[in-house]
Order: C-alpha cells, then structure tokens, then sequence
C-alpha cells in the first residue's frame, strides 16, 4: 500500500515538473502543455487523497497519531 | 518594441529603496533582540517601506508590460526567473523534508543502538545508550531528543495521541486539493477566454486558500495546546518548521492570486497571453502538492 502511495506521488511530481517545462518553454505550445500536466497532477493529487482515506478506513494503514516503534 | 533585442530597463530609485527598508527592518530587529523600546516599531517601520517597495516596482513591471514595452526576449527571462526561484522553492523544501526523513529513518533509530554504532553493543549488557539515557526507545514521534538535558529517568516519549489524522488535517487536505481543482477550472476559463468563470473560480481559489489558514491556525492551537511545541524534541521541530513554513506559503500564494484576481479585473491577461497566472498558478500546484507530501508523511506514513 505504501509503495502505491509512494508510486503516485512520484507520477505527480513528474507532471509537476512536465507542467514547470511548459511554463519555460511559453507560447501556444508551452501553454497547452503546462494546463494538461497541471490538470493530471490535481487528478492523481485527488485520486491519492480518496485512495489514502479509503485505506485508512479500512485499515490498510494506520495513522501516526500515536507512538510507533520505528523498529 | 518591434526590435528583439536585449531589454535594457531604464534608471530607477526602486532598489534603493528596497535597501533602506532591508536596513531599517534589521536595525529595528536587532534593537528589538536587545530589548529597545523602540525595536518593534522601527521594524514595523522597515517593513512599511519593503512593502511600499514591492508595490511600487511590480507596478512599474507590469504598467511596462501592459503598454508594451516588452520583447519576446523580456518574456523568456521572465521565464528563466521564475524556473529558477522554483528550483530554489523546491531545495528549501527537499532540505526540511530530507531532515524529516534523516531523523526518523536513521539517527533516532541510531540512538537507540541501531545498526552498529558507539551507542549499540556486542551484547546488550554493553549498550551505552541504556547507561547514558535510561529507559530510551527508538520511537516515532519522538517529542524528547535525548542530550544533554535529557539525562536519565526523564520521559523521552509519551503515548498520547498528538494529533488527529482523521480531523482538521484532512478536512485541510481536503480544502487545499479542492482549490488546486478550482485553480485548474480558473485556468482552463482563462485560456478558452470565459472572463465570468475565471474570476469566479479564482474568487474560489482564494476562499479556499484562506479556510485552510484559518483551520491550520485552529490546528496550531489545538496542538500547542496538547503540548506539541517547536521544543518537543525532534517531532516538534520538524513538525512545525514543515507545517509554519508550508503556510508561509499559502499566506504568500493567496496574496499573489489576490493581485492575479486584480489584474484579471484590470483586462491584462487573454487566452494567449497571461504568464503571470501561469506562474502564480504553478506556485499554488506547487505548494498543494507540498501539502500533500506533508499529509502523507507527517500524518500518515
């Protein structure tokens, strides 16, 4: 679960980093190619989110309201 | 400007007056570190004039841009600048996040004889850890940093619960995710030229932006006063420089999508021309997926 979490976000940063490219690069181009990387990147953002709550309330995953042992 | 050759902006007092207010901030800083009467108000006063600085000089950047007086050229180093703050942007939250990390995965376990190190013995009878700092555990969070204040028999950690995942953080998610949604919806009506829909979704944004202040100082509160403070061992620091500085930052990208919703008003951007936006825009993507980084691994992971 946490390396399907970890996965995503790496996907995201990506086209955070896609969309900077588009910004450098400018013009009609550039435009077109920032608006789509930012708008995968809020579409996986939100699908991560969901994902995270669900696993949590299903309990896949548990919080770190407590104290966990680190090994 | 039909030319494209290198802009050469004309002569301005503006940086001057950038370095009077820097100098009369940090006076009265330091007058107020000393405990001067007058410290506070003199900073007050330096940061007056940084203000009035901004204010002025971005006026005259963007009164230039809208008559036209920038070239192709102007607008690539425009580019260039704002990639480079980014990259800057990015280090300054790759350091924070990179100690976040270092502490929990390596050094706290360390401390608790992890691995093989001067704190680990051949047998545990040898472990220097348990003479120099009795009843010590390799916890997470840890809210008591062993040193030389925490000597033996002082608790290093408690077991209540600090913080409500469940709670404000994720009604907080929530709301910043929602706005980098209106944002997308802000900048898809800027391109396809739906005037009333951009200001609409930007008026959103903005709304947005200032809930998760106000529910993140409500969140400050709540912890403060549960006992999670900036000197609660390594938890505590980390946990509030990310957090502080994360909302540093959403203070500073509401500010610029206040002067973005201005500038729309003003009629200076069109669907093919609007790199301001594209900027802030990628400020505020920026700062959500931050958030989102913070969420999962302070909260979650």
């Amino acid at each position: 679960m946490s390396y399907l979490v970890i996965a995503i976000i790496i996907v995201i940063l990506f086209s955070l980093g896609s969309a900077l490219l588009g910004m450098l690069r400018g013009g009609k181009e550039g435009s077109e190619k920032m608006f789509k990387s930012l708008r995968l990147r809020i579409g996986l953002s939100v699908l991560l989110f969901a994902l995270l709550m669900l696993a949590g309330a299903m309990g896949w995953i548990e919080p770190n309201t407590t104290m966990l042992p680190t090994q | 400007m039909s030319n494209q050759d290198y802009y050469v902006p004309h002569g301005t007092y503006w940086p001057i007056i950038g370095s009077i207010g820097v100098s009369t901030l940090f006076v009265g800083f330091a007058n107020q570190m000393h405990g001067v009467e007058w410290g506070g108000s003199v900073m007050g006063l330096g940061m007056a004039i940084i203000v009035f600085m901004l204010f002025g000089w971005l006026g005259t950047v963007i009164n230039e841009s809208v008559t036209g007086m920038y070239n192709k050229q102007v607008d690539k180093s425009f580019r260039w600048g704002m990639s480079w703050f980014i990259f800057s942007e990015v280090m300054f939250f790759a350091a924070f996040f990179g100690a976040l990390f270092y502490a929990r995965i390596l050094s706290v376990p360390w401390l608790g004889g992890a691995d093989n190190n001067m704190f680990s013995g051949a047998t545990e009878a040898l472990e220097t850890s348990k003479y120099i700092w009795e009843g010590f555990q390799a916890t997470w969070p840890l809210i008591n940093t062993p040193g030389a204040t925490g000597q033996s028999g002082v608790e290093f950690s408690t077991g209540f619960s600090l913080v409500n995942t469940w709670g404000l953080p994720a009604l907080n998610t929530g709301l910043l995710l929602t706005s980098g949604v209106t944002l997308t919806y802000a900048h898809h009506a800027l391109r396809a030229g739906h005037r009333n829909a951009l200001v609409f979704w930007m008026v959103a944004t903005i709304a947005l932006g200032v809930a998760f202040l106000g529910f993140q100082i409500a969140e400050y509160g709540h912890a403060y006063h549960e006992g999670l403070k900036l000197t609660s061992g390594i938890y505590g620091s980390t946990f509030y420089l990310l957090t502080g500085f994360h909302g540093f930052h959403v203070t500073i990208g509401v500010l610029m999508l206040t002067v973005i919703l201005y500038r729309i008003q003003k009629g200076h951007f069109d669907a093919d021309n609007h790199f301001a936006f594209e900027g802030v825009a990628w400020y505020w993507h920026f700062v959500d997926v931050v958030w989102l980084g913070l969420f999962i691994f302070v909260y979650w992971l």
